[in-house]
């Protein structure tokens, strides 16, 4: 029974980043069930769909987050899967390479538990080195070469993208321990998931009221300039003013957080110019309001590996 | 005498096969198709329908029948049943899970098989309050292109008129299992639940035709819904 108490027992930091998240959350929800009785508009209806999402995800991540470690890796493990199957259709892949993209889908399942037995060389390296390898050279085995120099870039492209980067947030779990650093890898990780989604929901906020000046117009018109620059200020503030979670001085979190809304604003704009490519407007509709999974975790996809590097750097530099 | 007839043999299902019906099609599919192959539900009618329905579907892959099944309520699940072809289902392990797991009833495509009309034995079902999954097509056919309805859905829904038919529309799992492999391989796919016409004294040609327009024009919504401008 104590130790049941201790898997939930969670520390005083990680309680105050779930308190916030939830008055955010109860905030937003308000605000804009009296903006759509005021004054009803496209605009407020699709803020409260939004934000109806934002409950569900912020329940399933702080859940998976902080009952255990397993439940973390499993849900990251999901994630990843849910964005390759979510895209696989999408870049109109040719049926006879259906073996090689069921090894790529197995390649998830290693590579998390890979993370989870803190393998973390093999981790490292496991995709970028032997799947770099290792899928071609299947691809190859076919015979076939018609269309093989789109394939061969695809599919290691998938693999690094979507769940070598979302990987890494697992690899939080294996942070050498810190002394005074009491917060543990749930609260690097709650850390990370807040900066980015806030990233998001800032650029998207600065967009709507303040944008004029689009950043790549025949990417994607929606992200401009005053976006852009909006929320990678707000977001530099919030790490600066949640560095508790980390081990982080009050520069090196500013620096974080600046890097963290860059890559953000980064992956963001890949996928944007991955789905014009292939010609749809969201990757699904899984999430209602927001589209699929990859409009949702392409800024955390991007985010998590540079995240992951920095921490370590900082916080073996000190 | 009746007794031969296996349609007419078949006893008043139990609580019991209601409930593994509902543990396998709305709990394990629905979650295999959900999580792990990924397949988008679009219902453009909420209502659910009580008494015996007529689903008319696109057929392209063994996984089409599943698929169907996770959407039948739950109260209906062990009364309804697809209709597959006897000369490929007709033998070994394949006919006992034909008949006990996707709760299929197995017809002769030709008429003249046994000397039984196929569309009477369907009938009988019908009268017997039970559901029906047509593939209207008859064969899996070409992936990712429809062929022409056959007009046994247009006999069915003009014996029966208060019978609904529930146009659905399956997009892409034929990339999941395509026809000829045994491995399913997660591909993505979308399911959309057309709006049930209720016909009242239209002919046979006028029905099929009506049924086959409406799953064509929903695969050409699907097309459009999401594309870039």
């Amino acid at each position: 029974m104590n130790k049941l108490i201790d898997a939930w027992g969670m520390n005083a930091e990680v309680q105050w980043v779930i308190l916030i998240i939830l008055c955010i959350l109860v905030f937003s929800s308000t605000a804009w069930y009296i903006l759509g009785k005021i004054k009803p508009s496209k605009l407020a209806t699709e803020l409260q769909v939004r934000t109806r999402s934002w409950w569900i995800m912020c329940v399933c991540f702080i859940l998976s987050t902080v009952v255990h470690p397993v439940i973390t890796h499993l849900g990251l493990a999901f994630l990843s899967y849910a964005l390759l199957r979510e895209m696989y259709p999408l870049l109109k892949l040719d049926q006879r390479e259906r073996n090689v993209v069921l090894l790529c889908y197995a390649v998830v399942p290693v590579q998390y538990a890979l993370a989870y037995y803190g393998k973390t060389e093999i981790f490292l390296a496991f995709i970028p080195v032997f799947m770099f390898v290792i899928i071609p050279f299947v691809l190859v085995t076919r015979g076939e070469t018609q269309g093989l120099v789109r394939s061969i870039s695809l599919l290691p492209y998938s693999l690094v993208a979507w769940v070598y980067g979302m990987s890494h947030l697992a690899l939080l779990f294996q942070m050498p321990e810190i002394p005074g650093f009491t917060a543990g890898p749930e609260g690097l990780l709650l850390y990370l998931i807040f900066l980015v989604g806030m990233n998001d929901v800032m650029q998207f906020a600065w967009g709507k009221t303040l944008g004029k000046h689009p950043v790549l117009p025949r990417v994607s018109p929606n992200k401009t300039w005053e976006g852009l620059i909006g929320g990678v200020l707000s977001t530099t503030l919030l790490a600066v003013g949640l560095r508790f979670l980390t081990p982080l001085g009050m520069w090196e979190a500013a620096f974080t957080g600046f890097c963290v809304a860059v890559a953000g604003f980064m992956g963001d704009a890949i996928a944007s110019g991955i789905k014009r490519d292939v010609g749809v407007k969201n990757s699904g509709n899984a999430i209602p309001g927001h589209g699929g999974y990859l409009d949702r975790l392409d800024g955390f996809s991007a985010a998590a590996a540079p995240f992951f590097h920095l921490i370590y750097f900082f916080s073996s530099a000190s | 005498m009746t007794d031969l007839n296996p349609s007419k043999k078949r006893k008043r299902p139990s609580l019991g096969k209601q409930i593994v019906f509902v543990l396998l099609y709305k709990v394990f599919w629905r979650m295999v198709f959900g999580l792990v192959i990924g397949l988008k539900y679009i219902r453009q009618d909420k209502a659910s329908l009580d008494g015996p329905v007529i689903y008319v579907a696109n057929h392209n892959s063994h996984l089409d029948a599943m698929a169907l099944m996770t959407v039948v309520p739950c109260a209906r699940i062990h009364l309804t049943h697809s209709v597959a072809a006897q000369d490929f289902f007709g033998s070994g392990f394949k006919r006992w899970g034909m008949l006990h797991l996707v709760n299929a009833v197995l017809i002769s495509r030709s008429r003249k098989e046994n000397g039984e009309d196929p569309i009477e034995q369907l009938d009988a079902m019908l009268v017997a309050g039970r559901s029906l999954i047509l593939f209207p097509e008859g064969t899996r056919g070409v992936p990712g292109s429809m062929g022409d309805f056959k007009r046994g859905v247009g006999h069915l829904a003009s014996r029966h008129p208060g019978i609904p038919v529930v146009p659905i529309y399956l997009d892409g799992l034929y990339r999941n299992l395509p026809k000829g492999r045994s491995m399913i391989v997660p591909f993505g796919g979308t399911l959309v639940v057309g709006k049930p016409l209720v016909f009242s004294n239209e002919s046979v040609d006028e029905i099929t035709n009506v049924t086959q327009v409406a799953v064509e024009t929903m695969a050409h919504e699907l097309k459009n819904a999401n594309r870039l401008t």
